[in-house]
C-alpha cells in the first residue's frame, strides 16, 4: 500500500433514514395509499449530517460520541452495509467489520461450518479460509466443539470464534465496534494484542468505543461525533478531553437541575450547606489536571450542639469503583463540640487520579455511623491528563533506560 | 445490464450461496431421523393423493395415462416454485443479524433459497426416474431422446423464480401482506396452471387464457419432456425465454430499488 492514498475518503456523507423505516409492519394498502414507496422525501431522521474526513493508511482512528450521535451508522456507511444518502465513503483494500461478533452464525449447524461460512462473508475464498482454519480455531480455544452445533456454544466461546474469523480474515481496513465489552479480561487482552499487531502490520483500524480511556490509549486520532455532525477531529488525547469537558458540563447542568433530589439521607441534626472542589487557587472548579493540589471544601451547619460527630468524604468513579475515602474519624481526630456553621476542608497536595469522570460523596455522621446528613454524588468533577494509563491512580513518574535501548524522538 | 446485476453479483459470491445452500439442507436435516428423505416423501405423498383420488373418483383423460407418471413431473416443479418463492419470501428475516452486520451482497439470500429448493428437486429425480422405468417395463409409455431437454426447461423455470424471488424477498422486508399475497396466489396458480391436467384439456377457446399464465409454457415443457417425450414446441421455448427474462427484469429493478433499505429494515 501506498502511503499517498488514503485508505478511508469519507465526503460530505449524510444518512438519512426513511420515515417508511419507523413503522416496522407497514402494509402494501397503506403504501399504496399514501405513495410511499416510490416517493423519496426528506422527511426522515438524519443520523449522520455532511460528515467528512480521511484516513492514512496506517493509522487507527477512534471514533467517540454519545448514543444516538451516529457512530453506528458511519461504521455501518463504511462496512458498505448502507449507502449515504448523499456524499461519498469509500474504502480502499479489504475490510472486515467487527460489529456483531457472531451475528453471522447458524445456531444449527457446527461451528466447523460457520467458519466456512462467516469466512465467505468476510470475503475469503475457501483456500484461504483452509488455511487460516487452525488458527482460528486455537485463537477462539474450540478446538473440543468444532463439529458440534453452534447453539450449544457459551456466548463466551461464540464471541471469541467471531471475532477469530474476523482478526484472521487479513483485512486492510477492521472496523471494530465495542467488541471488547462483551469477553472477558482474557479475551479483551488478546484481542488489544492482535490490534497491536495490526497496527505494526500498517493496517488501518476504525475503534469505536465507549471506552474513552481506550481510545485515548489506542489511538493516534479521534474524531467525535455529536447528533450526527463531526464535533472535532484531532489528536485521540485532546479530542477525548474535549468530550469528556462537554459531557462534564451537561452533566453538571443536568445535576443542578435536579439538586437536592440525588441521594441524600440523613437525620438532619446537623446539613451540608455546600461541597465544592477547589484549585490550586482556590477556585472552586469541575475540571482539575492530574497531579494539581485540589481541595475539597464543604459548609456544614448544626443547629444544636454536637458532641457526637465525624465528617467524610469519598471519591469513586462514576462507574461506582471507590478510589479513596477517609473521614475524621479514621484519623484520628476526637470529637468534642459542634454548634453552628463551620468549614471543614480537605486539602491534597497532589491529585494524582488517572483521567476520566468523577464522583464525590461528602457526609457528616455520628461515630457509630448513623447519618446525619449524607450527600451521595455530591459534585462530579474531571480529570485531565495529557499521559495516559489504565486504573485510576496517575502517580508522578520518571522512565530511565540505560544498555542497549533506543527511543525514538 | 443493470437488470442482471442481481444474478451477476449472486455469481460472483457462489461459493458463499453454496455455504448457504449447505447449510440450509444441514440445518433443515439436522436433527432429524430420516434427513433429506422427508424432501422425497412429501411429493411421494401428494402424488399419491392426485394418483388415487383422479384415478378412482374421476377418470383420468386417455391421453395422460398412466396417470401417476404424468403427474410426477409437475407435481416436483410445482413444489419447487411454491416453496422457493415462500422461502424467499422468509429470508431477509431470517437472515436478519447477517445482513445488517456484514457487508454482504443481500441478493445471496434469494438466491441461495430457490437454489436450495432446486436441490431438493434434483434429489427427487432418482424416484421419477424409477417411475419412467417402471412404466417403460410395463409397457405404457416409450421413453425418448426429449428427456434431454427438461434440464433446460428447469434451468429456465429457475431464472424465472429466481426473479420472482428477488421481488418478493425485497417486498417482503417492507409489507408484512406479501406473504399472505403470494401465498393465495400460488393456490389460485396451481389450478390455473397446467399442473394437473395436460393444456389439451383446456377448451380451445379457453387457451389464450392458459396462454396468459406465465408458468404454463414451463409445465408444457415439464409434460413434454418427462411424460410425452417430444421435443418442447419452439412456441413454448419462446414464452419460457421471455418469461425468464421478464421476471429478471422485472425482479431485478424491483430489488435494486429497494435493497438499500433492506440493511435498515430486516
Amino acid at each position: 500500500m501506498s502511503g499517498a492514498e488514503p485508505a478511508i475518503v469519507v465526503a460530505g456523507a449524510t444518512k438519512i433514514y426513511r420515515r417508511y423505516a419507523r413503522q416496522a409492519h407497514g402494509t402494501l394498502k397503506s403504501a399504496l395509499l399514501s405513495r410511499r414507496v416510490s416517493r423519496r422525501g426528506e422527511g426522515g431522521v438524519v443520523a449522520l449530517d455532511a460528515v467528512s474526513f480521511t484516513v492514512a493508511p496506517g493509522e487507527s482512528l477512534g471514533v467517540i460520541g454519545s448514543n444516538g450521535s451516529g457512530k453506528s451508522t458511519l461504521l455501518k456507511l463504511l462496512a458498505n452495509i448502507m449507502r449515504p444518502t448523499r456524499g461519498s465513503v469509500a474504502v480502499r483494500g479489504r475490510l472486515a467489520a467487527l460489529l456483531e461478533l457472531g451475528a453471522g452464525f447458524h445456531p444449527e449447524i457446527s461451528g466447523r461450518d460457520n467458519i466456512e461460512i462467516t469466512g465467505l462473508l468476510l470475503g475469503l475464498t475457501k483456500k484461504e479460509i483452509a488455511a487460516r482454519f487452525d488458527d482460528v480455531v486455537r485463537f477462539a480455544g474450540v478446538e473440543e466443539f468444532l463439529d458440534a452445533p453452534v447453539k450449544t456454544y457459551s456466548s463466551g466461546m461464540a464471541v471469541r470464534l467471531g471475532f477469530a474469523i474476523a482478526a484472521h480474515s487479513d483485512p486492510d481496513v477492521l472496523l471494530v465496534d465495542e467488541v471488547l465489552a462483551v469477553g472477558d479480561e482474557a479475551f479483551a487482552h488478546r484481542a488489544l494484542e492482535r490490534f497491536s499487531e495490526f497496527e505494526r502490520a500498517g493496517k488501518t483500524l476504525v475503534f469505536v468505543s465507549h471506552d474513552l480511556g481506550l481510545v485515548a490509549q489506542r489511538c493516534r486520532r479521534a474524531i467525535w461525533l455529536d447528533h450526527g455532525r463531526l464535533a472535532a477531529d484531532g489528536p485521540a488525547g485532546e479530542v477525548v478531553a474535549r468530550y469528556r469537558e462537554r459531557v462534564a458540563a451537561e452533566e453538571g447542568e443536568r445535576r443542578s437541575a435536579v439538586a437536592g433530589l440525588g441521594g441524600r439521607i440523613g437525620s438532619g441534626v446537623a446539613s451540608i450547606e455546600v461541597v465544592r472542589l477547589l484549585d490550586r487557587e482556590g477556585r472552586p472548579t469541575a475540571r482539575l489536571r492530574s497531579g494539581e493540589a485540589a481541595t475539597v471544601e464543604m459548609v456544614v451547619r448544626a443547629p444544636e450542639a454536637l458532641s457526637d460527630f465525624v465528617f467524610g468524604v469519598q471519591i469513586s468513579t462514576v462507574a461506582g469503583a471507590i478510589v479513596f475515602g477517609t473521614n475524621t474519624a479514621l484519623e484520628g481526630f476526637r470529637a468534642e463540640r459542634f454548634a453552628g456553621d463551620a468549614r471543614v476542608a480537605i486539602e491534597i497536595p497532589a491529585l494524582d487520579l488517572a483521567p476520566g469522570v468523577y464522583a464525590l460523596d461528602a457526609a457528616v455522621h455520628a461515630r457509630g455511623g448513623a447519618p446525619y446528613d449524607y450527600r451521595r454524588d455530591a459534585l462530579r468533577f474531571e480529570v485531565t491528563a495529557e499521559r495516559a494509563g489504565t486504573g485510576v491512580w496517575s502517580p508522578a513518574r520518571r522512565w530511565s533506560f540505560s544498555g542497549g535501548v533506543r527511543w525514538k524522538d | 445490464m443493470t437488470f442482471l446485476s442481481p444474478l451477476r453479483r449472486a455469481w460472483a459470491h457462489r461459493a458463499l450461496v453454496a455455504a448457504l445452500v449447505r447449510r440450509e439442507l444441514a440445518a433443515r436435516y439436522r436433527a432429524s431421523a430420516l434427513g433429506f428423505l422427508w424432501s422425497l416423501l412429501n411429493p411421494l405423498l401428494l402424488l399419491l393423493v392426485y394418483a388415487t383420488v383422479f384415478r378412482f373418483v374421476f377418470a383420468p383423460r386417455a391421453d395422460v395415462r398412466p396417470y401417476a407418471l404424468f403427474l410426477f413431473g409437475g407435481v416436483l416443479a410445482w413444489g419447487f416454485v411454491s416453496s422457493s418463492l415462500l422461502d424467499a419470501i422468509e429470508t431477509f428475516r431470517s437472515n436478519g443479524p447477517l445482513l445488517r452486520k456484514t457487508t454482504v451482497a443481500p441478493e445471496v439470500f434469494p438466491a441461495a433459497a430457490v437454489l436450495a429448493r432446486l436441490v431438493h428437486l434434483v434429489l427427487a429425480l432418482p424416484i421419477l426416474g424409477a417411475a419412467i422405468v417402471f412404466a417403460a417395463v410395463r409397457g405404457g409409455v416409450a421413453p425418448g431422446a426429449a428427456l434431454a431437454e427438461f434440464p433446460i426447461v428447469l434451468a429456465l423455470l429457475a431464472l424465472t423464480v429466481f426473479g420472482a424471488a428477488l421481488a418478493v424477498s425485497a417486498l417482503a422486508v417492507h409489507f408484512g401482506d406479501v406473504r399472505d399475497v403470494v401465498a393465495n396466489l400460488l393456490t389460485l396458480a396451481f389450478f390455473v396452471t397446467p399442473v394437473l391436467y395436460p393444456t389439451e384439456a383446456v377448451p380451445e377457446r379457453w387457451r389464450w387464457l392458459l396462454r396468459a399464465n406465465p408458468f404454463a409454457s414451463f409445465f408444457s415443457g415439464v409434460h413434454d419432456t418427462l411424460f410425452h417425450f417430444r421435443p418442447v414446441a419452439w412456441s413454448d421455448w419462446l414464452w419460457m425465454a421471455g418469461t425468464a427474462a421478464a421476471a429478471l427484469v422485472v425482479g431485478s429493478a424491483v430489488f435494486e430499488r429497494l435493497r438499500d433499505s433492506l440493511a435498515e429494515e430486516a
